[in-house]
């Protein structure tokens, strides 16, 4: 028997990219459940994980490693992206006074007391500035728990939300001030002009060109959903850059470029799934367990460092306390809806740790402060999470609203022939609600199998308006029960039920009336299969003949509205009188009720239209 | 009485409206305080002047008003110009003179030290020492760094018209590294010659060593070697970079206070891009691009 050369065998020390990126993904994989055991928040976790890996910690990664904060540097950008796309604007203009006047408080209280604490230390003008404003900021990281109780739309959770973009856009305007005037040679006139010329390039970048650019290229590059994450990321980095170029920092950029494709990136749209995807499954942690990286316990435990956290907390949550307080009366919240307020807008972490790591990397903030702002994270973090779980049960959830008219628009089809034309009316109408369009292609039970290839034709049609439709497969006996079906799982705010042919189905009498009947949100017939559109016919009737008719025809004029802008062109008209007069090229979209249109009508080719019908 | 708040009939939160108004209080002003506050860091942050301030990280000089300085060689070609007792300029004498403006001091003042004692700890009493020091585990036993002001791989340095194309040419050649050096280490494993190293106590002797031909190559921080090379007429050529990643630091006497003030400096005048145009100036302006353009030598056959 031989005998196996084991001394020949070496082993190696592990080291290299592997090696690091191993250690690091084992930390995003355990660090979060670990400290979630111990009813702590996960972002702990990374924390301590980043500190552990680190060269304070056990070393694996070491000093002069510079992938990893690269990386986390793109994760931190990544951040601030996702909380401007994630904004529900819907949400901000129906609040926007409450939002206005307490974003103003839950900025300016905390602010000020910042920049009196850094005074009173005898910082620089420019250091107690910025402290002010990183204090000042914050980070919706509760709103996951608030929101899962039911009470996103609750208008204190609302107007909290809402307040976080002002004070997350005004902080980082003041380290956009504070680091340029640090960074920048010259006169404070000049180097405030320049900062003021850059917040301008940048928002006309972000706000005006960016949308359109993306939009360009989700109609014609972003015909596979790689393709558009991909834009998404890029146009990120480009505002990131271009913020960079005008002397403001990156996350000023990306957190506008977020703002600037909110509408692009439905909430609850597929494109922004894999946004959340990413992010949370390796920026963002990336970010955090880079920022663990910098801790030095030493440094932390130092009795300068334990002062310096002592009054940020003091400043921070002691601000947010007062701003709730200051418009508890005004705004008329009860205790438990202060509490909740308080909560939400009392975490501090990402554009907190955005600023203070600027501020480090400007030489304004050395690493004791660093550290105590971690320490404030901490506690924030920790007691705001535990201030939203005590009191989320005892704020009552809100009656739920009717959503906006194209927060979730079902496209259910039978034909994929009426998919341009279909899909290009729920775009429509989806765009201002920051809302998606889901298409449903209906097929019985035998033909299902071969339907792959039209689901494919409809992701093609969807894309090439700009739109992830998501297409799924309808199979049911009926296409009316589907629909009901589908409707009721899917709670959509308008649903449009193609019938390409009158002769197939009679407008009225037929699946779309049975939806309508069925459903408690409006229900629009599309009949016809146009390629275009070039005119919109809002058909108004003479009279109101049955209960809600007012309703229905206001659904009708604001579809006309979404999807003809100011060029619609209004008749009044008996509707089944009148449609002999339609053209190719033109949509009308007219109310309907039974006995108004009884006629097999179809539209002539290239012409299509609505028929909105008084839901249940 | 005199009616001190009057607010309008309010819907609060659930009922639709938040109108709210007050004689006493202008709430509708409300949202123009977080405008008010940016315009007010425009301006505050715009006139304060850029010293460092104890946010930063306090410096406590030994001698008050004075930042003491030490270093190896004077003259260092583009690091430190002049003579010991009248220093004209150099990056680091430079970069000595921002810090004290930073730190508030109002002079600098240099001593001379032999390299190997001051990578042993040994600063004859000053705040800190700036030469060409590289951080290593070993000195860190001796010695406190701040983060790094350069990046600087260990680039060979040879005579204009000498090659080294491959390792197994470089392996031909004759060495020389200054004493107490990580050059001397870096050599010895990276490039293991055939013959023995040639060992000196100053960098001008090895640049002396090089262009008399007594030695064919030395390794030099890029920085530094660029700097020999663009002062010596043409005679010598930085000609490749090793594969090693390392840096320039400060470095401060063991358990100085004054570590956080030092990175806050160097990060301040890193961002402002003193450091960049210090480099441009005293070394070249083929310095800061001279990692992508001086060659990288493969070190493993």
């Amino acid at each position: 028997m031989s005998v196996l050369p084991l001394a020949a065998l070496s082993v190696k020390s592990p080291a290299g990219p592997a090696w690091e990126f191993l250690v690091l993904f084992l930390v995003v994989l355990i660090g979060p459940p670990l400290l979630e055991r111990a009813r702590l928040p996960g972002i702990v976790g990374l924390l301590i994980g980043g500190y552990l890996i680190g060269p304070n910690g056990l070393g694996a990664i070491g000093a002069g490693n510079t992938t990893i904060p690269e990386l986390g540097q793109v994760g931190l950008l990544y951040l601030m992206f996702v909380a401007g796309v994630e904004l529900d604007l819907a949400l901000l203009r129906v609040h926007r006074r409450a939002v206005l006047s307490f974003g103003a408080i839950t900025f300016t209280i905390p602010m000020a007391l910042g920049a009196i604490v850094g005074i009173s230390m005898s910082w620089s003008a420019a250091a107690s500035l910025l402290l002010g404003s990183l204090l000042a900021s914050h980070t919706l990281l509760t709103y996951p728990a608030v929101r899962g109780a039911g009470l996103a739309s609750h208008p204190a959770v609302a107007t909290a939300v809402g307040a976080t973009v002002i004070t997350d856009t005004a902080s980082l305007v003041v380290l956009a001030a504070v680091s340029g005037t640090q960074v920048s040679g010259g006169s404070p006139s000049s180097i405030a002009l320049q900062i003021l010329v850059g917040l301008v390039v940048l928002a006309v970048f972000s706000l005006v060109l960016l949308p359109r650019l993306v939009r360009f290229a989700f109609r014609h590059l972003g015909t596979d959903r790689i393709v558009r994450y991909v834009s998404a990321v890029t146009s990120l980095l480009a505002a990131a850059t271009v913020a960079q170029v005008m002397g403001i920092e990156g996350i000023v950029g990306a957190f506008f470029a977020g703002i600037g494709l909110n509408r692009l990136v439905p909430n609850e749209g597929p494109l922004m799934e894999r946004i959340d995807f990413f992010g949370s499954a390796v920026f963002v942690p990336v970010f955090l367990v880079s920022v663990g990286m910098l801790l030095k316990p030493s440094v932390m435990v130092e009795a300068e460092t334990l002062k310096l956290a002592g009054l940020f907390i003091l400043a921070s949550c002691g601000g947010k306390l007062l701003a709730v307080l200051a418009s508890k009366r005004s705004l008329r919240m009860n205790r438990p809806e202060a509490i909740l307020v308080l909560g939400l807008t009392m975490p501090q972490a990402a554009a907190t740790l955005a600023a203070t790591i600027v501020g480090y990397d400007i030489g304004l903030f050395d690493q004791s402060v660093v550290n105590a702002v971690l320490v404030l994270i901490l506690i924030s973090i920790v007691g705001a999470t535990l201030l939203v779980q005590h009191t989320k049960s005892a704020v009552s959830t809100p009656v739920r609203r009717q959503d906006a008219l194209g927060k979730r628009v079902l496209v259910a089809l039978q034909d994929t022939a009426q998919a341009p034309i279909g899909f290009a009316i729920g775009a429509k109408v989806a765009a201002p609600d920051s809302g998606v369009v889901r298409a449903l292609l209906y097929s019985f039970r035998t033909t299902a199998a071969s339907m792959e290839q039209r689901l494919s034709e409809l992701h093609r049609d969807g894309f090439a308006l700009g739109i992830d439709v998501d297409p799924a497969l309808l199979v049911h006996t009926s296409l009316a029960e589907g629909v009901i079906d589908a409707a009721a799982a899917e709670q959509p705010s308008l649903v449009l039920v193609g019938q390409r042919s009158a002769a197939a189905h009679p407008m009225l009498g037929g699946p779309g009336e049975a939806v309508a009947a069925a459903t408690s949100v409006p229900v629009a017939i599309l009949l016809g299969d146009a390629k275009r559109i070039e005119e919109v016919v809002l058909v108004r009737r003479d009279h109101a003949p049955e209960t809600n008719g007012d309703q229905v025809a206001a659904v009708a004029a604001e579809l006309a509205s979404r999807v003809g802008g100011r060029g619609v062109t209004v008749r009044q008209a008996d509707l089944s009188r009148s449609l002999s007069d339609v053209v190719p090229g033109q949509l009308w979209i007219a109310p309907a009720d039974s006995g108004q249109v009884n006629a097999a009508f179809d539209p002539p080719a290239g012409a299509a239209m609505l028929l909105v019908l008084q839901p249940n | 009485m005199r009616k001190l708040l009057v607010l309008r009939p309010r819907r609060g939160f659930g009922r639709g409206a938040e109108q709210v108004s007050g004689r006493w209080f202008p709430w509708s002003a409300l949202p123009w305080l977080p405008l008010t506050a940016v315009l007010a860091a425009f301006l505050i942050a715009g006139c304060g002047d850029r010293s460092s301030s104890p946010a930063a990280g306090t410096f406590t000089p030994k001698v008050p008003g004075v930042l003491t300085v030490a270093t190896a060689l004077i003259p260092t070609t583009g690091f430190w110009e002049g003579t010991p007792e009248h220093v004209t300029g150099g990056f680091e004498y430079e970069l000595a003179r921002d810090f004290a403006r930073r730190f508030g001091l109002r002079s600098v003042h240099v001593e001379i030290e032999p390299f190997q004692r001051i990578v042993s700890g040994h600063l004859n009493g000053a705040d800190m020492a700036l030469a060409l020091i590289t951080p290593t585990d070993e000195r860190k036993q001796h010695l406190d760094f701040s983060d790094a002001y350069l990046d600087a791989a260990p680039t060979v340095v040879t005579r204009t018209g000498t090659e080294i194309p491959d390792l197994a040419t470089a392996q031909q050649l004759h060495w020389g590294a200054l004493r107490g050096s990580t050059f001397v280490g870096i050599i010895r494993h990276l490039i293991a010659p055939d013959a023995p190293i040639s060992i000196f106590p100053h960098d001008a002797q090895i640049e002396a060593a090089l262009e008399s031909g007594r030695i064919d190559a030395a390794v030099f921080d890029m920085p530094y070697a660029v700097a020999i090379a663009r002062t010596s007429g043409g005679r010598l050529r930085a000609t490749a970079q090793l594969p090693v990643d390392e840096s320039i630091a400060a470095a401060l006497p063991k358990g100085s206070g004054n570590v956080q003030a030092a990175n806050s400096a160097i990060h301040a005048l890193s961002a402002d891009g003193t450091i960049d145009t210090l480099l441009r100036r005293w070394v070249g302006t083929s310095a800061t691009d001279a990692e992508s353009s001086i060659p990288l030598l493969r070190t493993e056959l």
